[in-house]
């Protein structure tokens, strides 16, 4: 490289980060002088791979080859700029033991395998165990990583075709709990606001999510909206001090599982000092109470059914009577006096307030409540679908939104909300799929942790995974690791562009297409939709899982599922018939490939930035100003929720004294997989430390990078402890992330889960710690 | 070579600061220090291995509150 080739493209490094810095007339190059330097460079756009942000990223490509990335500066969402994950994006699809052939099983080896060879023994393998134990011996597990056609393929070959609803993502793990409040709150899933309402609002609640470390780039448009605005407030409820914690204004400790209690607290101040929103009441809002203590699900075939009734503002007033300040503070160990300061901060008719989480509530034993207790405070106060002020649910896959809750690649769910235990639902789907009525079955089957637990017992025998890595992301994951390789007819295919800790459990490895190999929609946690086109070749013999999925339908003879062209623009164009008119409206894929992404509802072209309200949701008409109108049965209103506080299924006990969450770093996405082909990040983060208070540690005598032995009734890991993390646990409390392939954390987990989501807590189990 | 440009946020009044310490690190240059305490820098390595390492010496540095990426060019680094 010329000396001035250099000097230009180090200028053209700081000119990007210059304008998205906002400060574009420092900018040092002269107009030409950028594009030279990049000579050859072809730019397209596409989604970042990584989180639920739904970032832009511009992609360079010179040689059929990745050569550069910028922050998309046409990106709404990120404007620019990358987290330090942006540099991982130059490595994903690089790493050195990229799978490229299949594989197929031999006694203990691997052995490669033709796709002819691979794709028989596949549909042998489906073909014969559906004829002999019926459809729903087979499964397919995605997970919010899929794009949106191969979620699609994934759930209209498997319950329009095959006839099971044996479909399930990652997301069950991740995302599940916040559906199901949506669902029970708004009779409808995702979000009414957007992420608009990090830069509009004044106050923000984060409620167990280390959105610094997690989410930075959305942190970082709240920090620079409190840089723009000095009242800006950001609150921290957490359980362990983060990054988070120390940048957010006021950080709130609690007890594990009692936020629960906090927020009906919170509820109970707002009704107690009338500080509650008494017109929104009236006009938008029911209320409701369901059953109660109903389990953790941590039986086999574990089922509930949850029995609402109405109930009136008095009754539910009642119900908030235990919530005092003083009996929340009781179990939460946050003082009475805060308690009653927060629930005027929310009810502060001069603020604009939001409430943020991820997995501290999602991954929760009563995740459902959790979420509708939230609702419930933005619902008392009116502070809800205005722009600036909202309650947000952010996403940790990137497309968890786009593909496994829109399209609906659940046991019961179909796409845009629908339901397979609602036969006008089924009817609708058997008409736009071209089916025979009554095709899709009517029951759903399992949830993901039952999925495994079928393959356990052996209920289930054959299984695809496709983009998730189950045998490292689940919980309890001992049984399931074992359950997989019982042989007996148990046949596991893996999809995945390199070898995982489920690749090594598979009887099939399919080397896969990732991310810009290929053509795709993604959906991010603000209703946007963003599409891209394929950049670059995959490797070797690597094909994407839309046709992997397509392929097997055709040897099973259910090609006629997919007599597309133009693959993915027709996907689109059949799966936008289930959207229109149910206030989940798509546009034209033509608008996507132009766009930086939409928000639906997408009316005539134009996105929608809050929904259900009067000005920019089109629903709603003149004069109504909120609608929930997808909620008919309750008369468009929205249901504020009598929820109790209910104690977690396991708790520390003198055996098993601590606490231990699960969770991730900023360095790593998910089970490590992609970032953990970084070898200098690896070594930035290189594995799993055990996160411990200082006094606790004492206590036990072990000292800082001390070996230890942590338990639980499930099984132990040798961890070193951290006493000087940027995590800081508190006392009684433990954490590790879940990235490191190598100490499986996981295998202490607990698989209890919310009985209404389906969805573990990760965040809550005991253990005891040893000197290792 | 790769090279990268980056936009560091900093605490209130850090910035001058940070800059400073910036200097201490081999393979980046300030190019700039910008309104609202942030920084805009160019960090180069023989390899991303090395960029990243120094972007988390960066994010390491007192009064550092975050680092975003805003250019990556790696057409260079060894496949």
């Amino acid at each position: 490289m010329t000396i001035s080739r250099r000097d230009f493209l180090k200028a053209s490094a700081a000119a990007a980060a210059f304008a998205a810095a906002g400060a574009p007339l420092l900018n040092p190059l002269a107009s030409g002088e950028a594009e030279a330097a990049e000579a050859g460079i072809k730019w397209g756009k596409a989604p970042c791979r990584f989180c639920g942000t739904g970032c832009g990223v511009l992609v360079g490509v010179k040689n059929n080859r990745i050569v550069a990335t910028k922050g998309d500066p046409s990106a709404p969402v990120n404007r620019g700029l990358n987290c330090i994950k942006g540099y991982f994006l130059s490595k994903i699809l690089y790493g050195r033991d990229r799978l490229t052939k299949p594989l197929i099983r031999k006694g203990d080896r691997m052995v490669e395998a033709s796709w002819d060879e691979a794709m028989s023994l596949i549909a042998g393998k489906f073909r014969e165990s559906i004829d002999k134990n019926g459809p729903d011996s087979v499964a397919i597990y995605g997970s919010g990583q899929w794009t949106v056609f191969e979620g699609y393929a994934a759930s209209k070959l498997f319950k329009g075709g095959i006839g099971t609803n044996n479909v399930e993502p990652n997301a069950r793990l991740c995302m599940a709990s916040a559906v199901t409040g949506f669902m029970t709150t708004f009779a409808s899933d995702e979000p009414m606001g957007c992420y608009d309402d990090l830069d509009l609002g004044d106050t923000y609640f984060l409620w167990g999510a280390n959105m610094a470390e997690c989410h930075p780039v959305l942190f970082s448009r709240l920090i620079d909206n409190r840089l723009r605005n000095p009242n800006v407030k950001i609150i921290d409820f957490g359980t362990r001090r983060t990054r988070t914690s120390q940048m957010a204004d006021q950080y709130v400790r609690f007890n594990p599982q009692t936020d629960l209690a906090l927020l009906n607290g919170i509820a109970h101040v707002i009704l107690r000092d009338r500080l509650y929103d008494e017109t929104f009441i009236k006009r938008h809002v029911v209320f409701k109470r369901g059953k109660e203590n109903i389990g953790y699900g941590l039986e086999d075939k574990f089922k509930f059914a949850d029995e609402p009734k109405l109930i009136n503002f008095d009754e539910y007033r009642e119900f908030l009577k235990t919530y005092t300040p003083e009996y929340v503070s009781r179990l939460s160990g946050v003082p009475a006096k805060t308690i009653v300061e927060l629930a005027h901060l929310y009810a502060d008719r001069k603020r604009k307030v939001n409430s943020l989480w991820t997995m501290g509530f999602n991954q929760h034993t009563r995740g459902t409540w959790v979420n509708n207790l939230v609702y419930n405070v933005h619902l008392l106060t009116g502070k809800i679908c205005r722009p600036g002020e909202n309650p947000m649910s952010l996403t940790g896959q990137p497309s968890a939104c786009g593909t496994a809750r829109e399209v609906g690649t659940f046991t019961h769910r179909l796409p845009a909300d629908m339901v397979v235990m609602n036969p006008e639902h089924r009817a609708k789907a058997e008409k736009i799929w071209g089916i025979a009525p009554g095709k899709i079955p009517a029951k759903p089957t399992y949830n993901a942790t039952e999925m495994f637990r079928a393959l356990d017992r052996g209920d289930i025998k054959v299984v695809w995974i496709q983009v998730t890595n189950p045998f490292q992301s689940l919980p309890n994951l001992n049984r399931y690791r074992k359950g997989a390789r019982k042989g007996d007819g148990r046949f596991v295919i893996v999809s995945d562009i390199y070898p995982t800790r489920s690749t090594e459990l598979a009887d099939v490895i399919l080397p896969s297409a990732g991310w810009v190999e290929k053509e795709g929609v993604y959906g991010n946690a603000e209703r946007r939709t963003q599409q891209w086109f394929k950049l670059v070749d995959p490797p070797g013999e690597a094909r994407n899982d839309l046709w992997q999925t397509m392929e097997l339908a055709r040897r099973l003879g259910h090609g006629s599922l997919f007599p597309y062209k133009y693959v993915e623009k027709e996907i689109w164009e059949e799966y936008r018939k289930f959207n229109e008119g149910q206030g989940k409206d798509l546009a034209p894929y033509e608008a996507y490939a132009k766009a930086r992404g939409l928000r639906w509802p997408v009316i005539n072209g134009k996105e929608t930035l809050w929904r259900y309200a009067e000005g920019h949701d089109p629903y709603v008409k003149k004069g109504e100003g909120v609608s929930f109108y997808k909620n008919k049965a309750d008369h468009y209103r929205a249901v504020i929720w009598a929820r109790p506080y209910e104690p977690p299924a396991e708790s520390p006990d003198r055996q098993y004294p601590f606490w231990l969450c699960t969770g991730r770093v900023l360095e790593h996405w998910h089970t490590g997989t992609m970032t953990g082909r970084v070898p200098e990040l690896k070594r930035a983060y290189p594995s799993a430390v055990c996160e411990m208070h200082p006094e606790d540690a004492r206590k036990l005598g072990i000292k800082h990078l001390q070996k230890v032995k942590i338990s639980s009734r499930r099984g132990s890991i040798i961890l070193p402890v951290d006493l000087n993390g940027r995590g800081k646990a508190e006392k009684g409390n433990i954490f590790v992330a879940f990235f490191d392939e190598g100490k499986l954390i996981n295998d202490l987990c607990i698989d209890a889960y919310c009985p209404i989501s389906g969805e573990p807590d990760y965040k809550k189990c005991a253990v005891k710690i040893e000197k290792a | 070579m790769p090279v990268s440009g980056v936009l560091i946020s900093c605490a209130e009044g850090a910035a001058p600061d940070v800059s400073r310490k910036i200097a201490d690190i081999g393979g980046v240059e300030v190019h700039g220090v910008i309104q609202d305490n942030r920084i805009v820098a160019v960090v180069e390595g023989e390899t991303v291995d090395d960029e990243v390492a120094r972007v988390t010496e960066l994010q390491h540095l007192e009064g550092v509150l975050s680092v975003s990426l805003a250019y990556h060019n790696f057409e260079d680094d060894e496949p």
